[in-house]
């Protein structure tokens, strides 16, 4: 029991370490339509670049901060040179952020070299956390809270502010929503920016826990696709779910059942997208 | 025996009932026009009868045959044809190949894997024939998409007659056309033979009146009033729903 | 490839914009000199060319073919169907692991036998994930096709990971390796000097069927599903049931080039079935152009050299390079190069048009 317990409280935690990572794929995928498969060499970029600042300053916050710049940066580059003129290009969305994707993994290789990274989480967030014989690491249960706190300011911004408004009024008519007058221009280039921040966050904060390696970008991506498919585009609790949908599954199946753990989000990837395309609680973008 | 028959269609969408109970019948060479305000459930009887659309509760009988369920190609091999309202061609083929395109939906050949397109005598023949009867031989080199919108028009009714159809569905076919385009739509539809049977769905009431012999107008999803042109234009129901709205169109007056 | 000069006539265009030198009846009546000449000199060329060029040439060239029919076997369902698969390498890795599976595991080392169960298994696998892809791929897809890509990269990942899975088969993740020069049968052994021909030979004989599919009745029926899906089907024609069969025979083409592949570098890994090499098969389309037939041979060779001169001069580099080439497709030649050279070479035959 008391196995199951700890093993639930990891699946958990995994499932925030990938609702950070989706989150950021999941606004600019899911709310706008842009598929960018550059995500996850993106948020590797931001891993790294946190944990050279942390070389350098020894600062774990400040890291975080300039990890997010770093990749807002970069996001505006990335929608502002190219993925701006091809909206409703799809294919060659895909094709642009493959080969983007490419390119940054083998910059980061090319400064940090090939080795594998491991990030240390500050102080006070090391050690464990004990009830009578059970024991978990606080940084997991730091990760889980920091999950929850994104999370909702997220939601907040989604159904609370006029920037949500905006976009979901993009989602359903951009023509309409551009012809009353609204910059969507400017808002989506916002949120894309919001979505690569994001990515640059969850790339630093997990760190200490998933390590960094210039190659782990292609895996994360694929990670992304399958919780945002199968949690629902367009709406940012249906990333959550996904989430924890996967990250319970996986950590699960790799415990009881290690042979067919492999096979698990794939064939939940592949139900969803048979079943109800839109994800379990999503609405069709496309 | 009535060439399509219709009983009792509905389709609801939600709660919501867009077609209701919807009876009628078309005998042999007739020419019928569907008329009706915005949102009356015209569209959505047209995508019924053409397959595009699976209805709630009702069938729809043709030459004697069930195809309620039927798909949209099955329906084209029973003899059924349709014009798209937004013009539906193959934009990056030329006139010509269109036009081939369009008369081996209905031939066994259409699956041949391994024959030349542009080697097929008969099907050169049949296109050079259907292209000169819409005027477009001329046309025939032409990419279909850098075409002026009147021929567009042709072409598009070219390729609806292309299966060689016994009953033909016109889905606004002189929508965005100019008065003498219009005309001319009429004109072609009105020297159809009465070998096809025509079910139209319209606003342009030069173009019913011209063509049509009867007249069946929805309301609300239902049948509002049915009859000849001159019984139509004389219905007062017809006067306060249809043309009693700002759309006050044509002799209707 | 100089057997049928008028067969092999590449510049249909599936989408057909290049109007230049169209015939009025657009019947593709071109002359001997426009299409006939270029694709006999080429043959010709690639025939003789390893009599007088060192061996790493011929090499190249055998990896520029298998590319190119990976890349025209993609374009069958992409450029004339209108279908962008993006796991395309899945029934590359099935060919490929199908051939090296029956001469290592089951010692049948005959070539043609590989050959034929390498084709039936991508046949039967294309013919089951077929029901699930078309599902996704409604009709009028190709305006929006994303869920239809996710579902093509899991089929492909999914794919992938039964190769590491079913390790006492596959041999893992580290792969299928030693896989043997091909046995042709009545006691001729291809070593790495002929194996050339043989590549040249299968890979002729797809080009010509592929071209003659794409041109026939059948083909110019996947080039309007391509345009207009729903006019197809109010036409007669059962769409669902062609875009089916063209998936097939493309995944089919696709797992011919596997088995090439295989025999060429005697091995295949996990990642020959994933996303990293349907990205190839992408690159080499996309590069070479959706709208013509011959693109993706002009993609391959710009490929396969741009990686050669960069394992020569920056190997290291290798990948950044690779995705600026994507980038740069996507961007600056969006409609590849095999359009332009099209373009190029009828400009020079009649002058500016």
């Amino acid at each position: 029991m008391s196995t199951a317990i700890v093993i639930g409280l990891n699946g958990l935690s995994y499932a925030f370490i990938l609702f950070l990572l989706a989150a950021g794929f999941s606004l600019t995928f899911g709310v706008m339509g842009v598929i960018n498969l550059a995500h996850g060499a993106l948020f590797v970029l931001g891993a790294y670049v946190g944990l050279e600042v942390v070389a350098r300053i020894d600062n774990f916050w400040v890291a975080i901060a300039v990890a997010a710049l770093a990749l807002a940066v970069v996001g505006f580059g990335l929608y502002f040179f190219f993925l701006r003129h091809l909206y409703n290009k799809i294919p060659e969305q895909a094709v642009l952020t493959i080969g983007i994707a490419y390119m940054v993994a083998n910059v980061i290789l090319w400064i940090w070299g090939p080795v594998a990274q491991l990030g240390h989480a500050p102080g006070f967030l090391t050690g464990a956390f004990k009830v009578g014989t059970l024991s978990f690491p606080i940084y997991r249960l730091f990760i889980i809270g920091v999950g929850l706190l994104i999370l909702a300011l997220l939601w907040w911004l989604q159904d609370r502010t006029r920037v949500g408004a905006i976009i979901r009024a993009g989602m359903d008519n951009k023509d309409m929503t551009v012809s009353l007058g609204i910059n969507y221009g400017l808002v989506s280039t916002l949120v894309f920016l919001l979505g690569m921040a994001l990515a640059g966050v969850a790339g630093m904060l997990a760190t200490p826990i998933l390590g960094s390696y210039p190659s782990m970008g292609d895996n994360l991506l694929l990670l992304s696709l399958i919780v945002v498919v199968v949690g629902g585009t367009g709406y940012i609790q249906g990333t959550m779910l996904g989430a924890l949908i996967i990250g319970l599954l996986d950590t699960f199946g790799k415990a009881y059942v290690p042979e067919a753990a492999l096979f698990f989000s794939y064939i939940a990837f592949l139900a969803v997208l048979l079943i109800r395309p839109s994800g379990l609680i999503g609405r069709k973008v496309f | 025996m009535a060439l399509l028959e219709v009983r009792n269609l509905s389709v609801h969408f939600g709660g919501l009932a867009a077609v209701h109970d919807l009876s009628f019948v078309i005998e042999q060479g007739e020419r019928l026009a569907i008329i009706g305000p915005n949102g009356a459930g015209k569209t959505t009887t047209f995508n019924l009868l053409t397959g595009q659309l699976k209805p709630s509760s009702g069938e729809v009988v043709f030459k004697g045959e069930q195809i309620t369920h039927a798909s949209v190609f099955a329906r084209t091999h029973l003899g059924m044809a349709r014009s798209f309202q937004i013009t539906s061609l193959f934009p990056h083929q030329t006139v010509y190949v269109n036009a081939l395109i369009g008369l081996q939906g209905t031939q066994r050949s259409r699956y041949r894997m391994f024959r030349p397109l542009f080697k097929d005598k008969a099907l050169e023949m049949a296109a050079q024939e259907l292209l000169e009867s819409t005027e477009l031989w001329d046309l025939r080199g032409e990419i279909a998409s850098s075409l002026a919108y009147g021929q567009q028009r042709k072409l598009e009714m070219a390729l609806s007659l292309a299966s060689k159809p016994d009953l033909l569905l016109l889905d606004e076919p002189s929508c965005g056309l100019t008065t003498t385009e219009s005309a001319d739509i009429t004109a072609r539809i009105a020297a159809l033979g009465s070998m096809i049977t025509v079910l139209m769905i319209a606003h342009d009431m030069d173009l019913v009146f011209g063509v049509a012999e009867r007249v069946i107008l929805m309301h609300y999803g239902e049948i509002a009033a049915e009859g000849t042109c001159d019984e139509i234009r004389s219905n007062q129901m017809v006067r306060d729903i249809y043309m009693g709205s700002r759309k006050t169109l044509g002799h209707a007056r | 490839m100089g057997d049928r000069p008028d067969d092999v006539a590449k510049s249909d265009a599936p989408r057909g914009r290049a109007r230049g030198g169209i015939a009025p009846t657009g019947k593709g009546a071109r002359s001997f000199v426009e299409t006939g000449l270029p694709v006999l000199a080429i043959g010709v060329v690639v025939l003789l060319l390893p009599l007088f060029l060192p061996t790493f040439v011929s090499s190249l060239v055998t990896k520029m073919m298998i590319f190119a029919l990976f890349g025209m076997s993609l374009n069958l369902i992409w450029g004339y169907t209108g279908i962008p698969s993006f796991g395309h390498a899945a029934f590359f890795g099935l060919g490929g692991y199908g051939a090296g599976v029956l001469v290592l595991r089951v010692d049948i080392t005959n070539f043609w036998l590989g050959l034929l169960f390498a084709l039936l298994l991508t046949a039967a696998v294309a013919a089951i994930l077929g029901f699930p892809a078309f599902r996704v791929f409604g009709v009028g897809a190709s305006d929006n096709p994303i869920y239809f890509l996710l579902t093509t990269i899991a089929f492909g990942e999914l794919l992938a990971r039964a190769a590491i899975a079913l390790r006492p088969i596959t041999g893992g993740s580290t792969g299928l390796a030693g896989i043997p020069h091909p046995d042709l049968g009545f006691g001729i052994t291809v070593t790495a000097g002929r194996y050339y021909y043989l590549v040249f030979v299968i890979f002729v004989v797809c080009l010509f069927i592929i071209y003659r599919i794409v041109n026939s009745h059948y083909g110019y029926a996947l080039r309007g599903i391509h345009d207009n899906e729903r006019r197809m089907q109010a036409l007669g024609y059962n769409t669902w049931l062609y875009k089916y069969t063209s998936w097939i025979i493309a995944a089919v083409f696709g797992g011919v080039a596997g088995v090439m592949f295989a025999y060429f570098g005697g091995i295949m890994v996990p990642n020959n079935l994933s996303m990293i090499t349907s990205d190839i098969a992408f690159l080499v389309v996309i590069l070479g152009s959706t709208t013509t037939f011959f693109g993706p041979i002009v993609g391959s060779v710009a490929f396969v050299g741009v990686e050669y001169l960069a394992s020569l001069y920056l190997p290291e580099r290798w990948p950044l390079i690779l995705g600026s080439l994507f980038v740069v497709t996507i961007m600056f030649i969006p409609q590849g190069l095999g359009v332009m050279i099209l373009k190029l070479w009828r400009r020079l035959l009649y002058g500016a048009a």
